[in-house]
């Protein structure tokens, strides 16, 4: 009994028989959209903000934030394309721009650690920072990959599944074994559930925190070249509104502003339902504008419904 | 004071009833109150008192009964009927704006205004100063809730709730954050708003605060009113109201067994919190209890966070059965062996939002279960055991802390602590607000750990466990050690002596 109410109360579940729904319902509008190739499209377009919103996720959970993440990806793709347009080599291009957004992270976790000021103050800050960053790398102008990500962006195995797909479940894998089957995860959790409990429990706070930080900028480079490998170009203010994305699809999955709460699979599922609808009204050709409009609703009406039960207890 | 039989009552709750998914919660409770009287509720912790004066705030709807006010009968009440019906509580929690005046949290969402309809400052004040001259009580209105010490915010509480001119008060533990003075002072205060016929229920854990001030008492346990006493002579037994709390005679309460105490393993040396501040010196040995004495505000709090590096110390030195120590932070003392269970569960010792397994393994986690990946769906073979030791009431151990009463909670930090199996145990107001079961069970465990050889420091502000629990008692004072007492010098009269000070050799 009591165990069955725990799983009816899951926002997972909730999350998942909604997005059967939307998929059953518009299945049967347009018999297209259950085509295998759409699914796959849809996990094709979800990629990038799915990465993405694993590293928002972590941070929440461990009672961070960060609004840069969109800015650090573009920083770290525009120096991968730097590399490349100046003859480096592709390894060259990748390793420094990962490097670049673990760097961007833990500069992020530093400031926010040792400062103790509100990180989302901070990384709105940091996020300038960044931003004018790429600017001055690129040149405010459209830089090409030259086909150099082509072997990620355009294979696919068995001629069906691209790759990126199965870097999108990699990342998502990593996320969630890092948070629930890791002690450095767990204490994460635990920094995110009660800051000072977790300090005077023996926890070196500071340090976890910047090394969060800087996994979450890890997981930003890695969307950049997932990013670049899909349009073969990047500019410097392609990453503008990724971090609201992410923040969205991971409070839709049930991670809270709170921290120490919310799964990974929740937000990965979040993430899923927002590419469903997304793709859904493509493909009933609702018109650009209308759409918008309708995805807001749609996050609006998801999150209170998730807060259902906070709203009962007042 | 009038007999209460002649009078009509202000307030009759006739077989209130409660449940909450499936279990009773209140099980028929029947409750009055009289114009001028003081009606104590007594109780342990999760045996009713909290939702029955939810019932009566209006934020609960009642499973069932009635309540009877001005004539009318009431199935439920809301939060408006209620303050219409003046009905207010003074809240255990703090609900007063940190950032505001004293008179302006007083008229927070009452305020008062001048012709034009603007808020009107200098009646807010000038009406706050009348109340306090009336009240006997000496603060500032003008001063900043976050400058006022604890005690003074809770009598800004009383007055906030008497602004609105209540007809009946209810009072939940309003001396639980307040030293021995203090809490007279509120004691006298409670006096005075009865005397104005205001009816008081009265919720406290402080027996003997009872006795002194109930007109009648009323003991709830498992949902339903055991007895009501009638208190006109002030001398209603302490035993008779324990009993009933608990349902059965608590002679073996305080478990302090006497065990052979062993050599020094903590010793501390001309530990300065600050520049400039008190040399503090003191040991604890293998197997004993040293209890720590002193008002609110004494530093004794201070003095163990700089112990255990929670807070910056200017200087001295730790040694650990002899040697010395180097600690920074919490997690060198840890490494080192020490045990914080900190004076303020749900700001500093709990995820409320975590699960008692989660809260329960946070120190252990890399210390009792090693490894750099884990699996908590294994983990409750740990703790379960602590569960069941510890008599902790849960469904099962994923259970969020939060759901838990203050005594469970509690025991899920000491249950954090015990698994990490440390030596030194540094209890800071370990039973304040708990229940009497479950401050028998911390006496227990306080006991089977010095058996073991391990040394305890324990603060705390509750006289008898001090006095009854302590092998030896280090009065504190202005942040520094006044007094050791030991063996027949432990008692109540010597520890408020020292504590207050006044002694002729002090300055």
């Amino acid at each position: 009994m009591k165990h069955r109410k725990r799983f009816l109360k899951d926002q997972r579940i909730l999350l998942a028989l909604v997005i059967l729904l939307i998929v059953a319902v518009v299945s049967i509008i347009n018999p297209r959209f259950i085509a295998v190739k759409n699914l796959i499209t849809i996990f094709q377009q979800i990629s990038v903000i799915g990465i993405l919103t694993m590293a928002m996720s972590m941070l929440l959970i461990g009672g961070g934030i960060d609004l840069s993440i969109g800015n650090i990806m573009v920083l770290s793709g525009v120096v991968m394309a730097r590399v490349l347009g100046d003859g480096g080599s592709v390894m060259t291009a990748v390793a420094l721009g990962v490097l670049v957004g673990i760097a961007c992270g833990l500069l992020n976790g530093a400031v926010i650690a040792k400062s103790k000021c509100i990180p989302l103050i901070i990384t709105l800050g940091t996020s300038q920072v960044f931003y004018g960053l790429a600017l001055t790398i690129s040149g405010g102008r459209i830089m090409s990959f030259g086909g150099a990500f082509n072997a990620i962006g355009k294979t696919r195995l068995f001629d069906v599944f691209p790759v990126m797909l199965f870097v999108l479940i990699f990342m998502v894998a990593v996320s969630y074994v890092l948070m629930n089957r890791t002690r450095f995860g767990r204490r994460i959790v635990a920094i995110g559930g009660n800051e000072k409990n977790a300090f005077l429990s023996g926890i070196h706070v500071i340090k976890y925190k910047i090394l969060i930080y800087g996994i979450a900028g890890f997981f930003c480079s890695v969307a950049a070249i997932i990013f670049s490998a899909r349009i073969d170009s990047i500019t410097a203010n392609a990453g503008a509104g990724y971090e609201t994305s992410a923040l969205t699809a991971a409070i839709i999955g049930g991670v809270t502003f709170d921290g120490g709460k919310g799964t990974i699979s929740g937000a990965f599922l979040g993430c899923v339902l927002m590419g469903v609808i997304s793709n859904a009204m493509n493909i009933l050709q609702v018109e650009t504008y209308i759409q918008t409009i309708i995805t807001g609703g749609i996050i609006v009406s998801a999150v209170v419904l998730s807060n259902i039960n906070n709203m009962k207890k007042k | 004071m009038n007999r209460t039989e002649e009078r009509t009552p202000l307030l009759k709750m006739q077989d209130i009833t409660k449940e909450f998914s499936g279990v009773y919660a209140l099980s028929g409770i029947t409750l009055d109150l009289y114009p001028s009287e003081v009606h104590c509720l007594v109780g342990e912790n999760g045996a009713g008192k909290s939702t029955l004066m939810k019932i009566l705030s209006g934020a609960y709807v009642p499973g069932g009964g009635s309540i009877w006010m001005d004539g009318q009968v009431y199935k439920t009440l809301n939060p408006v009927l209620s303050k219409e019906l003046g009905i207010n509580i003074v809240y255990q929690e703090n609900d007063l704006v940190p950032s505001m005046n004293v008179a302006e949290n007083i008229y927070v969402g009452n305020e008062k205004t001048n012709s034009f309809g603007f808020v009107d400052f200098k009646a807010m004040v000038s009406e706050t100063k009348r109340q306090m001259e009336e009240l006997n009580i000496e603060i500032d209105p003008l001063v900043k809730i976050e400058d006022l010490s604890v005690s003074d915010q809770q009598f800004v509480k009383i007055l906030k709730a008497l602004s609105v001119e209540p007809r009946i008060l209810i009072m939940d533990e309003p001396t639980s954050m307040f030293n021995v003075e203090d809490a007279a002072k509120v004691l006298e205060l409670v006096r005075t708003i009865a005397a104005r016929g205001i009816g008081i229920i009265y919720i406290s854990h402080f027996l003997e605060e009872i006795r002194q001030i109930a007109d009648r008492v009323t003991v709830i346990r498992d949902g339903a009113v055991i007895n009501t006493y009638e208190n006109p002579n002030r001398d209603i037994r302490i035993s008779t109201m324990t009993r009933d709390m608990v349902g059965r005679p608590v002679d073996t309460f305080y478990q302090k067994e006497h065990h052979p105490i062993g050599d020094v393993m903590l010793e501390i040396r001309d530990l300065q919190l600050e520049k400039g501040s008190p040399r503090i010196s003191f040991f604890v040995r293998s197997g004993e209890i040293l209890g720590m004495a002193g008002m609110v505000g004494a530093g004794r709090t201070e003095i163990v966070r700089a112990i255990t590096g929670a807070d910056r110390r200017w200087g001295g030195e730790i040694l650990i059965n002899g040697t010395k120590v180097e600690i920074h932070n919490p997690e060198e003392s840890i490494r080192h062996g020490f045990a914080h269970i900190t004076e303020d569960r749900q700001e500093l010792g709990l995820m409320l939002g975590g699960s008692v397994l989660e809260n329960a393994t946070i120190v252990g986690l890399g210390r009792k279960i090693k490894g750099f990946f884990v699996n908590i769906r294994k983990h409750p073979v740990f703790i379960q055991p602590l569960v069941e030791k510890l008599r902790i009431k849960v469904p099962d151990v994923w259970t969020e802390a939060v759901y838990l009463s203050g005594g469970n909670q509690q025991k899920v930090v000491l249950a954090k602590w015990l698994f990490a199996e440390q030596e030194i145990y540094i209890f800071d107001e370990p039973t304040r607000g708990i229940d009497v079961n479950a401050k028998a069970e911390f006496y227990k465990q306080m006991s089977a750990l010095t058996k073991q050889g391990k040394c305890i420091i324990m603060i705390s502000s509750d006289m008898p466990e001090l006095i009854s629990m302590s092998d030896r008692v280090l009065v504190i004072r202005d942040g520094a050690v006044r007094a050791e007492l030991t063996g027949e010098r432990i008692t109540e009269q010597e520890i408020i002596k020292e504590a207050l000070g006044g002694g002729k050799d002090e300055a």
